[in-house]
């Protein structure tokens, strides 16, 4: 398919082989050895099992993308299934230009940051994280400051409490790359902006992880410190 | 290199591989190695957490229903395009394709036959006589349009006798041929058949007018030449129906 690059077609066997084995149990009569573009091919006639083999291809990835970006499973069941029926709508109008899981997530993409923008998030301004001004919104670094080495001091519970506090923007682009494994030009698509503006996205991203880590790590520091010093009161 | 541009080079070309020079500043600056170590630990560990999440069951259900209400999706389809084009020819061996590429051969073969074999229309006399073509009857419109008027099925309504419908329509009865007319069937084609009885039948009642009017007028010359050419149009046209119904007996 045109438009498909290593990372896509490595995500794509990764998806369809969990997508095939839960197939082959749930329906062993039904064709499961069609390929993504023949079953796109079934689903843009109309075909009932063309559509759940692509929904099982690609649920999975789908429905993680929405719960890493609102952080509540009833909201991100709620976000894929309205990916996957303007998928599915549209899937008539399909020509291949990209990879079919490039315009699914863009789609779930969409959704989601529409979802976030009528919520109107107080305390983050999309519009800043999508495109931020390097010099107001952009993560700093105090640089000579003495640097919290994370390595060995965070775990992935933090990383997931931190990620879940990041804005929309960084966390899109952050969770598109660095948790699903997409390239900078397949996230430029998705999101509908430059490379360079990707790799930007997410070089603030991660920044803005490591302050947000240090945070964690600072309060879990002071939290010890007080259970200690409060063991050691009762003990005295 | 400085510090802010290290970080210039991390943000625009990522974390590996880093060009020289910013290993360099990374070898000597304490700052930024423990900068650039932190990035690469949240990298690491993103990499970690699970790509994929299981979704409720539900979310399909309710999916496949939505779509089905839509109707966006069917439970069986036949794909457009992909089948090979030699299994197109099973499609012409389905019985009831059979059936209708047969009647047509049958309607083809007829229309073969009845154009080379035309159906004699001895009603075209009769329109281009001078005696009928002077007077206004059906007999004139019908044969000039040579099509038979709707008549009435005659096997619901009883049939007078050959003598009394012949004395009915104009009381002249020519010979015996005339009498096995009503009974016969003239040509195998209902339509044709009712036009010649309808004819035969304008044609007696004009004989039976022209002889009324003699009565009343004897010395009517016009009325009498009339009545001479109704006598040979009737005689044409029976003989006519007499040859029609020997050929398909």
């Amino acid at each position: 398919m045109p438009g498909t690059t290593l990372g896509g077609i490595r995500r794509i066997r990764k998806g369809s082989s969990a997508a095939l084995a839960k197939l082959a149990r749930q329906r062993p009569t039904e064709p499961v050895a069609w390929t993504e573009a023949e079953a796109i091919r079934r689903a843009q006639a109309g075909d009932a099992a063309a559509f759940e083999f692509l929904y099982q291809m690609h649920s999975r990835r789908v429905y993680a993308l929405c719960l890493r970006m609102v952080s509540n499973p009833a909201d991100a069941e709620d976000l894929a299934q309205e990916a996957f029926l303007q998928l599915f709508r549209k899937i008539g109008t399909f020509r291949g230009e990209s990879a079919f899981s490039t315009w699914l997530h863009r789609m779930t993409v969409n959704v989601v940051l529409m979802r976030l923008r009528k919520k109107s998030l107080p305390t983050d301004s999309l519009e800043e994280t999508i495109e931020p001004d390097a010099e107001n919104s952009g993560p700093k670094r105090d640089v000579g400051a003495a640097d919290l080495r994370l390595s060995g001091a965070v775990d992935r519970v933090n990383l997931e409490r931190s990620i879940e506090k990041l804005p929309p923007g960084y966390k899109t682009v952050f969770v598109l790359h660095d948790v699903q494994g997409f390239e900078h030009n397949e996230i430029a698509n998705i999101m509908g902006c430059s490379v360079g503006n990707s790799k930007s996205q997410l070089h603030k991203a991660r920044t803005r992880l490591r302050e947000l880590l240090q945070e964690e790590v600072r309060d879990q520091a002071r939290q010890e410190r007080q259970a200690a010093k409060s063991q050691t009161g009762s003990l005295d | 290199m400085q510090c802010k541009e290290l970080e210039a080079v991390l943000e625009h070309e990522g974390l590996v591989p880093l060009p020289p020079a910013a290993r360099a500043h990374l070898a000597e600056c304490a700052a930024c190695q423990g900068f650039f170590a932190d990035l690469t630990s949240v990298q690491a560990l993103a990499h970690e957490l699970p790509a994929e999440a299981d979704p409720p069951e539900r979310l399909w259900i309710s999916l496949r229903a939505q779509l089905t209400a839509e109707g966006i999706i069917r439970e069986s389809v036949e794909v457009p395009a992909g089948t090979p084009w030699w299994q197109g020819f099973t499609a012409w061996l389905r019985p009831r394709t059979l059936a209708t590429a047969g009647a047509g051969i049958v309607l083809f073969v007829t229309a073969i036959f009845l154009s080379r074999n035309p159906i004699p229309q001895p009603v075209a006399k009769i329109a281009n006589s001078p005696v009928v073509s002077r007077v206004t009857s059906p007999v004139t419109s019908a044969a000039a349009s040579r099509v038979a008027p709707p008549v009435k099925d005659s096997s619901l309504t009883p049939r007078p006798s050959p003598t009394e419908e012949a004395m009915a329509n104009g009381g002249v009865v020519l010979n015996q041929a005339e009498l096995d007319v009503p009974d016969m069937q003239l040509a195998g084609n209902s339509t044709v058949d009712a036009s010649l009885r309808n004819n035969l039948r304008t044609v007696n009642e004009f004989i039976a007018e022209c002889q009324q009017h003699l009565k009343e007028h004897p010395g009517d010359q016009l009325a009498r030449e009339y009545l001479e050419s109704a006598y040979q149009q009737k005689a044409e046209l029976l003989a006519a129906m007499m040859d029609s119904g020997r050929s398909e007996h």
